[in-house]
């Protein structure tokens, strides 16, 4: 037990190189990855079941898109609104401006806010429009910026995050990237998928509407009324069914179910309506009873009649019982593209992709780059164990040297398979100086013990291990001091390298190099 | 079998002059270069397009592309084209990194690429001018803050000033050195460049910690302590140097830019370190401990 209790440092290196193996190579054991092999987020991918390691690799080592965008908005702060006021202001707002509602946000005073805002997602509006158009309706903001509120870049993660899971994008993942000064970036990585299907994914607003088109204006002009919004939705879903074809069956919410029947009583549907030659390029335009009208930002999906049983249905009140909304479409595609639209909601405001910054990268050159920088990383500790070894000729010295650089490399490894940090190059680069440093310090160890004679004791042992852990100490604390900056700033994969760095540091100056100095009193002792 | 071991310089025969003489030169030259640069082209050192914005296409092929072929692909201005050694391993016999201004559009020089016969698209990457801008300031506040706090360590550690100015000074050369050689070799400042320059404000106050150290901070003589530190810290140097040249060459045989930047860096710098740590500093120190002690 003394033996144990005297080499408690090579007893803590053991334990950490065990956990490190564990949570490397055994499936399941980071949070997050399932007990298949690979992440939970990997899902349908094959080839994450046949991983050799939990290592999670970012685009540069497997291939992949990531982009980062500004979203695109002018907010109004300080605004006195109520929330009672706030339709009614979106509506002023929107005409003021000339443009639609769904662009213009209130965010009225509550409980999360002790000020209202007013925000405008779209391009094109200035702060000097948006701040006049608030003053004619006698609100007075106090700051009018560029950028949207915290709600909306919430939301706009939640939107983004859904619609990457819902368009079996695997392994997707979505942040706001703050930047000191106050900007922030919308910051997506899917791993293998182009730039382009990402974009595709991400520049649809995905605005789904679902219109009554109805006689009832001035001289038996049609109207077009919205009947059925998001909010009023409850479960949606596609699919192929006899005599209707590809539809998205649309559950109307329990609370909105009878105002919906109504309003569509009220538009004359009671009694069924035939939509007759509806013109698509005019959405008033129309020979028949009435229509709903589906679009897909803003262009006519489908145009379909009221049956007359439906409509007695909504004019007796059974529609209630079973609020299922049937929304026509063409064909299979078109139904997945609205359900996917409406599922996952629109994007609350667009992303700007003229000022985007991102890579993409063909996953078999990434592999490329995986097997090649591996290749350099060996190529590197070969030349490092070389150089120790021609200055001290003692493979005693030598050999526990490399042991101990390269288990703090696989613990390293091992903390980085468990926090399921994606790996980039740079990453690597952060390994080879992890390699670096711990030499540096190890050399600086061997030459404090080996120095002047033999080590008789133990004693002396100790009080030459705690010199050359002073100066141990303190480059490891410059070292630190010089990474963690980067490990604030958002400079993409510069973070993951200072922490890479950090912690590695922190490994080897905690537990590797003090086990160092235990094994080699182990080895010197016993000499003599 | 080959042995080395690291010689013991006589520094007796140098007065302070003379040894300072050297790393000072060398240090004055690049600030030289670099504020030459500066007064020149607006900026220390030529910034790449993580600073200044732009894209950059690797395209792979199996024939030989002359440079007005693949410009030829674009209606964009192509700003610079460079080949990059395969391996016999690789999928297309040849790779080209191309590389546009800011003012390029990444969707449509990637689709160029896409719709062209015989090249492949392999990856992008893109840096809007409001991202190169917001860069810029963020890299220079990272390595700002880095050197800041490693000086503030410095003088924590030893608490007199001539031993700690001495690691600032070192340090700070040792940056300056590999910056005005990069202007000169032509090597455009990336963000793997800037975790190089901070690496190395890590690696370069080891070998002075480790000697201002053993001279403050130990029994014995001035020379005997010097040799004591050389001893190690030269051997230290030495092997990061072998890592990061092997790393360096393997890295641009494999065209994998980012690594073979941070190594080609830290050889430079830790060079530049190994003058300025036992030719600058120790020279500081000696005056230190024989004549800057006794006022």
């Amino acid at each position: 037990m003394s033996a144990l209790r005297e080499n408690w440092r090579i007893v803590a290196l053991v334990v950490l190189l065990v956990a490190s193996a564990t949570a490397l190579f055994v499936p399941g054991v980071p949070p997050g990855t399932s007990a298949d092999g690979g992440t939970d987020a990997g899902g349908p991918e094959a080839e994450s079941a046949s991983q050799l390691t939990n290592l999670n690799y970012g685009i540069q080592l497997s291939g992949g898109t990531r982009l980062r965008a500004p979203i695109v908005g002018i907010t109004a702060e300080g605004v006195d609104v109520q929330a009672t006021e706030a339709t009614q202001l979106e509506q002023t707002v929107a005409d003021e401006l000339g443009v639609d509602t769904i662009d213009v946000r209130v965010r009225p005073i509550s409980n999360d806010r002790q000020t209202g805002a007013v925000e405008v997602v779209i391009e094109n509006v200035t702060q000097q429009e948006l701040r006049a158009a608030l003053e004619a309706n006698g609100y007075q903001p106090d700051t009018v910026r560029d950028g949207v509120t915290r709600e909306t870049r919430q939301e706009m993660v939640e939107t983004i995050d859904e619609k990457l899971r819902t368009s079996a994008l695997s392994g997707a993942s979505v942040q706001i990237v703050n930047v000191p000064g106050g900007e922030h970036f919308v910051s997506i990585t899917a791993p293998d998928r182009d730039r382009e299907d990402l974009v595709d994914i991400l520049n649809e607003r995905g605005v789904v509407k679902i219109y009554a088109v109805y006689p009832g204006g001035e001289n038996g002009s049609y109207v077009r009324e919205e009947v059925l919004q998001r909010s009023q939705m409850d479960d949606i879903s596609s699919a192929n069914r006899e005599g209707i074809g590809w539809a998205v069956y649309i559950t109307v919410r329990q609370d909105a179910a009878d105002a919906f029947a109504q309003r569509m009583v009220d538009a004359g549907f009671d009694d069924g309506a035939s939509c007759g030659n509806y013109n698509h390029s005019d959405i008033q335009q129309t020979t028949g009873d009435g229509c709903l009208v589906h679009t897909l930002n803003g262009e006519v999906v489908t145009a379909r009649g009221v049956t007359p049983d439906l409509g007695g249905s909504f004019a007796n009140g059974e529609f209630a019982n079973d609020p299922v909304y049937v929304m026509q479409t063409n064909g299979s595609e078109q139904a997945n593209e609205i359900e996917l639209n409406l599922e996952a909601g629109q994007l609350p405001a667009p992303l700007d992709l003229s000022e985007d910054s991102g890579a993409s990268l063909d996953p078999a050159l990434a592999e490329r780059f995986k097997q090649n920088s591996l290749l350099t990383g060996l190529i590197a500790v070969l030349m490092v164990s070389l150089v120790v070894y021609v200055r001290y000729q003692r493979v005693e010295v030598v050999v526990p040297m490399v042991a101990t650089a390269l288990s703090e490399v696989f613990i390293l490894l091992g903390f980085v398979a468990f926090v399921q940090y994606p790996l980039n190059l740079s990453h690597l680069a952060g390994f080879i100086a992890v390699i670096g440093t711990g030499v540096d310090d190890l050399i600086i160890i061997a030459d404090e013990i080996l120095q002047q004679g033999k080590v008789e004791t133990g004693r002396v042992f100790q009080s030459r291990f705690r010199k050359a852990f002073w100066v141990i100490g303190a480059a490891a604390a410059t070292t630190i001091m010089a990474m963690s900056p980067l490990m604030v700033l958002p400079l993409g994969d510069l973070s993951g390298f200072a922490i890479i760095t950090i912690v590695g540091v922190l490994i080897g100056v905690l537990v590797t190099r003090p086990a160092y100095g235990d094994i080699l009193r182990n080895l010197v002792l016993d000499e003599d | 079998m080959f042995e080395f071991e690291v010689p013991e310089v006589d520094y007796t025969r140098y007065s302070n002059r003379q040894l300072v003489a050297v790393p000072l030169a060398v240090l004055v030259l690049s600030l030289a270069v670099v504020g030459g640069w500066w007064v020149v082209t607006g900026a220390p050192v030529d910034r790449g397009i993580d600073f200044t914005g732009g894209t950059e296409l690797t395209i792979g092929s199996n024939s030989t592309l002359t440079n007005d072929e693949i410009a030829g692909t674009f209606e964009e201005p192509v700003v610079s084209i460079q080949g990059i050694t395969t391996t016999s391993d690789s999928t297309y016999e040849n790779q080209y990194v191309v590389t546009f201004d800011n003012s390029t559009d990444v969707s449509a020089v990637r689709s160029a690429v896409q719709s062209a016969d015989g090249m492949t698209l392999l990856g992008s990457g893109t840096t809007s001018p409001l991202f190169g801008a917001q860069n810029q300031r963020l890299a220079v506040m990272g390595v700002g803050v880095a050197f800041v706090g490693m000086s503030l360590l410095a003088f924590a550690f030893f608490r007199t000033f001539v031993p700690s100015i001495a690691i600032v000074i070192s340090a700070f050369s040792d940056i300056m050195i590999p910056l005005a050689i990069m202007n000169l070799l032509g090597i455009q400042l990336s963000l793997g460049i800037v975790a190089a320059f901070l690496m190395l404000i890590g690696y370069s106050v080891d070998s002075d910690i480790l000697l201002n150290n053993h001279v403050l901070r130990r029994s014995g003589g001035f020379y005997e302590s010097t040799y004591r530190a050389m001893r190690t810290g030269v051997t230290m140097t030495l092997t990061s140097i072998a890592a990061m040249a092997v790393m360096a060459i393997s890295a641009t045989f494999f065209g994998i830019g980012l690594m073979a930047d941070i190594g080609l860096i830290l050889v430079l710098g830790l060079t530049a370190d190994l003058m300025n740590t036992y030719m600058l500093n120790v020279t500081l120190l000696r005056w230190y401990k024989y004549e800057g002690v006794n006022r």
